[in-house]
């Protein structure tokens, strides 16, 4: 198919206001005599509040007040209400938010906040998921049992558990009685952090006739305002949430985060403008965190390698409120066990609070932990049986046909497993001989995009010489993946579309470009269903609640597939209007007229969309039609809620399959481990714009690099984050890009998709550490089953081996 | 206590009373308004507030504005330019980050695109090693520095 705007790679179009330094984020917004907050947080992990002695704070020089939560009287949340916008009664973890100081500068701010004195009685606290649910463990909510929740989550009252997902298929036991091998083993992912560059920060004003906007960096303007205007007890149209650009999400700028403090504090001072940003320290404890999972997995194989029966226990450190958590534990079990069929599944994942920042969504969402465990799993149950770890996979994977653990059936049109799976052995040299890559897409009759990047040249392969060779080892290996999109039911997106007398149109959605580039995605999606250049397009560059129209939220990534859906429904009922009215100049049926290069063709007669704007209006002057507004709405199809009894039901949308693989260098020295060249293989339906979608991938992957080499958040015994810092907590940096780094797209049509796309953005962080760590096993042999596999975890390994404990190569 | 200085910024002279504990940062977002320049960290770790002080790469949150007294500063703001009728002129970096889709988000990019221009000040032929020495203390969790890495060989490549 010839296209005039989607598929091409168009640069982004906010990159010169971003490049100038022209583009506004919240930080950058200065309304006059705006006040400043600054919040004392708890110093302990767990106790109750004894008093809070303000006075001293009070009379500092610039204060306009101090703030407590005492006056709060709602609970805040979404799926479970379970936390107050300020302490109230206890402190639940080190950080927690208990008093907010309210200024006229941020540095009087920071200098009342030292004098605030706050007496705790100090409980005993829990850290670890696995410690919290033991007999006897510290109760972190009391008041379980009374909080709502919807219908779906099943917290467990008197319990530290806010819910458990159960999935069952097939008859667990019968499978383990059948099986030739089991396999078992425990893993783990620490909390991260997803140390986005742009702090959180919110602007919240009170208005005196009781309405409140709220500029905030969120992900997710319209869950702002639905539970802003449920605690406030407001109508909708009495809440006001402008999103600027936004500075990197990853998911945790999405549902809630600092909303309802700054909601809360502004309310106390209105006619003011109430700011809130976080600084880097904060940014550790202070809004949500990523992961945090502890898993046991057991397989039963025939010996032929068939996988048939997985029972898969895993255990989320959710921090001291749920709420966001909730979802992920969800998400997890859902896909758990991997791209595989299995006939006989058990899946139990838990949501436990524990004394610790809050985990929310991040980056992959439930899936980089399970095929963490999942994909390690498979390696080593390879080695066992005797059998190449491909030929193991492939033998297992999910094919049109195949009924996943949630009873749904996997169609053609889901993707192209197989093929993903052997491009990616065959790009990282696992192949029994090298082919051509193109030559494997087309045995399998899929259309593929190949591209790749360098990183710096210095990280060149070192020379290794024959002295050296006990020193470094070079290991290469694959790890699969597949994601799916965990979504309200009723998940709604919907666009405007707005045509100008010059032929040009105004796009309004609620999407939030937060880097992934959506502003330019939907706006090709938008310009090909229109048939016109992508320049006339000129997508709103905000969202806002009381102008750009309903959006769930900007997570899943699901806004090129989903946002884009209703975009190409808003451009196809312009061109619907634009047709009713060229049907009664031309005198024919709307059915009989055809829509190309920016006009309304009626055989070889045609009027220009810019005669059909604004209306029509004939040579004697009189008008018909009027306006043209394009409007475009949609939900997920089908989706329903998991039954009760076993977990199963419509409970993924779509999904986006892929496999990464991964060569290592392993400095056993050192324990270093460099990747020096990464591919990824997605299959996503259709590349919007290729250029962008890889910009996706190479960021997923460096960043899951960060997760599975270096990054992990370390708590003091008393729960205190010890590396709150960029110092301390080390992302990757520009000499951390892979030397090599290959990204392809198989482009198998998603039927609901707009021109064929499916979600893509978190994938390519699903499968990194667990292809990386496959790969440091084929290197030094040593199994490693917790994450990260930074210098000081490979060095005790390879120790413990030495010594005769552990590995067995 | 307060301090007077006098300092250019992208060309044009100021005078100002500052805090002695003000950071350049601070007086450039919030005295100048010049909001281009951001803040990651506050402490000198991420690179986003890198503005050139008598054209070297600084860290504007961890340099003082008293200390600023004299000095010619360009901010992400000055890079490109305005010709007489009006219309902008992108430097070559800024054009090879949007070309090469080097920018996501956007939050990092004004340090990035600063520091990368001190280098091709510098030299029109960079090695990785000066890459590398330049822009190692700039982090950015959206793209994975591959396109940044391109990005900065292509306007090296421009400008020769």
């Amino acid at each position: 198919m010839s296209t005039i705007a989607v598929g091409k790679s168009v640069p982004r179009f906010d990159a010169r206001e971003k490049v100038t330094g022209e583009a506004v984020y919240i930080a950058d917004i200065q309304f006059p005599g705006t006040l400043h907050v600054k919040v004392v947080r708890s110093t302990i992990p767990h106790g109750i509040i004894k008093s809070i002695h303000t006075e001293e704070a009070e009379k500092a020089e610039g204060v306009y007040g101090i703030i407590t939560g005492e006056k709060a009287d709602f609970l805040v949340g979404i799926c479970i209400h379970d936390q107050p916008p300020l302490a109230r009664r206890k402190v639940r973890y080190v950080g927690e938010p208990v008093v907010a100081v309210v200024a006229e500068t941020e540095k009087a701010a920071i200098k009342a906040a030292r004098l605030v004195r706050i007496e705790y009685e100090e409980l005993p606290h829990v850290l670890n998921p696995l410690d919290a649910i033991k007999e006897g463990a510290p109760l972190i909510h009391e008041d379980l049992g009374s909080y709502f929740h919807l219908p779906t989550f099943n917290p467990k009252p008197g319990t530290n558990i806010f819910h458990h997902y159960h999935v069952e298929k097939g008859n667990i036991e019968e499978g383990f009685r059948k099986a030739d091998v089991i396999i078992e083993r425990n893993y783990s992912f620490p909390h991260i952090a997803h140390a986005q560059i742009e702090p959180h920060g919110a602007i919240a004003r009170w208005s005196k006739g009781n309405e409140l906007h709220i500029y905030s960096s969120t992900q997710a303007p319209f869950i702002v305002r639905s539970v802003l205007s449920r605690v406030f007890n407001l109508p909708s149209t009495s809440v006001r949430v402008t999103v600027p650009y936004l500075g990197g999400g990853f998911g945790g700028k999405s549902d809630l985060t600092i909303e309802p403090l700054t909601a809360y504090v502004a309310r106390f001072f209105p006619g003011k403008w109430v700011k809130f940003i976080l600084t880097r320290e904060e940014m550790y404890f202070g809004s949500l965190i990523g992961r945090g999972c502890y898993s046991t997995l057991k397989m039963g194989f025939k010996k032929d390698g068939r996988l048939i029966a997985a029972k898969a226990s895993m255990h989320f450190a959710g921090g001291a409120y749920g709420d966001y958590a909730i979802n992920i534990v969800t998400g997890a079990g859902h896909n758990s066990t991997g791209p595989y069929e299995i006939e006989n599944v058990y899946v139990d994942s838990y949501g436990i609070y524990t004394n610790t920042p809050l985990v929310g969504a991040y980056r992959g969402y439930g899936h980089p932990e399970a095929h963490w465990q999942t994909e390690r799993h498979m390696d080593i149950a390879a080695r066992e049986l005797g059998i190449d770890p491909v030929a193991l996979r492939l033998k297992n994977i999910l094919k049109p046909g195949s009924e996943n653990n949630l009873g749904q059936i996997i169609k053609e049109s889901n993707g192209n497993l197989e093929a993903s799976i052997k491009i990616a052995v065959n790009e990282i040299g696992l192949g029994k001989e090298k082919r051509e890559t193109e030559e494997i897409a087309r045995d399998h009759n899929v259309r593929i995009i190949k591209n790749t990047s360098k990183g710096l040249d210095r990280r060149a392969i070192p020379v290794i010489t024959k002295k050296e060779e006990e020193r470094f080892a070079v290991g290469r290996a694959i790890a699969p993946l597949m994601k799916s999109p965990v979504m309200a039911t009723n998940a709604g997106s919907s666009a405007i579309i707005k045509a100008n007398k010059d032929g040009t149109f105004n796009l309004l959605v609620s999407s939030i470009d937060m880097g992934q580039g959506s502003i330019t995605a939907l706006s090709q999606i938008a310009a090909e269903t229109l048939g016109i250049p992508v320049e006339k397009v000129r997508h709103y560059r905000a969202a806002d609640t009381e102008v750009t129209p309903y959006e769930w939220q900007t997570v899943a990534s699901s806004t090129t597939w989903k946002a884009g859906s209703a975009v190409r429904k808003a451009a196809l009922s312009v061109l619907d209007k634009f047709k009713e009215t060229a049907s009664k100049v031309f005198d024919v049926s709307p059915s009989e007229l055809e829509v190309r290069d920016g006009k309304v063709w009626y055989g070889n007669e045609s009027i220009d969309f810019k005669e059909l704007a604004k209306g029509y209006v004939f040579p004697d002057g009189h008008a018909i039609g009027g306006p043209v507004i394009g409007t475009g709405a949609v939900v997920p199809h089908g989706l329903t809620y998991p039954d009760k009894k076993t977990g199963r039901g419509e409970l993924a949308a779509e999904w986006t399959f892929g496999c990464q693989a991964a060569e290592v260098l392993v400095d056993r020295k050192t324990g270093r481990i460099r990747v020096r060249k990464f591919v990824t293989v997605l299959d996503i339906g259709k590349a919007i714009n290729p250029l962008m979608a890889k910009g996706q991938v190479e960021g997923a992957v460096v960043q899951g690099m960060g997760a599975a080499l270096n990054e992990t958040l370390v708590y003091g015994e008393d729960g205190r984050v010890r590396n709150a810092s960029l110092t301390d907590y080390k992302i990757p940096t520009p000499e951390d890009a892979p030397e090599e780094l290959v990204t392809i797209f198989l482009e198998t049509p998603q039927p609901d998709g707009p021109f064929g796309a499916r979600p893509l953005a978190e994938h390519g962080i699903v499968s990194v550490a667990p292809a990386i760590a496959n790969a440091v096993r084929d290197a030094i042999g040593i199994d490693l089953y917790d994450l990260p596999l930074n210098q000081d975890r490979l060095l005790e390994a390879i120790y413990q081996r030495e010594k005769g404990k552990g590995g067995d190569k | 206590m307060s301090v007077e200085i006098k300092i250019n910024v992208n060309n044009r002279d100021y005078r100002l009373i500052v805090d002695e504990e003000d950071t350049l940062l601070y007086v450039l977002r919030e005295r100048l308004h010049l909001t281009g320049t951001k803040e990651g960290c506050g402490n000198g770790e991420c690179g986003a507030c890198a503005v050139l002080v008598d054209g070297e790469p600084v860290r504007s949150c961890i340099i003082l504005a008293a200390e600023m007294n004299g000095k010619n500063i360009v901010t992400v703001e000055g890079l490109s330019k305005v010709e007489k009728d009006g219309t902008v002129k992108l430097s070559p970096i800024q054009e090879s980050f949007i070309e090469e889709g080097a920018i996501q988000c956007g939050f990092c990019t004004p340090g990035f695109v600063v520091a990368s221009s001190a280098l091709l000040e510098k030299t029109k032929d960079p090695t990785d090693e000066e890459i590398e020495e330049y822009l190692s203390g700039h982090l950015c969790r959206c793209t994975g520095y591959a396109t940044i890495l391109k990005a900065v060989r292509k306007a090296a490549e421009k400008t020769r």
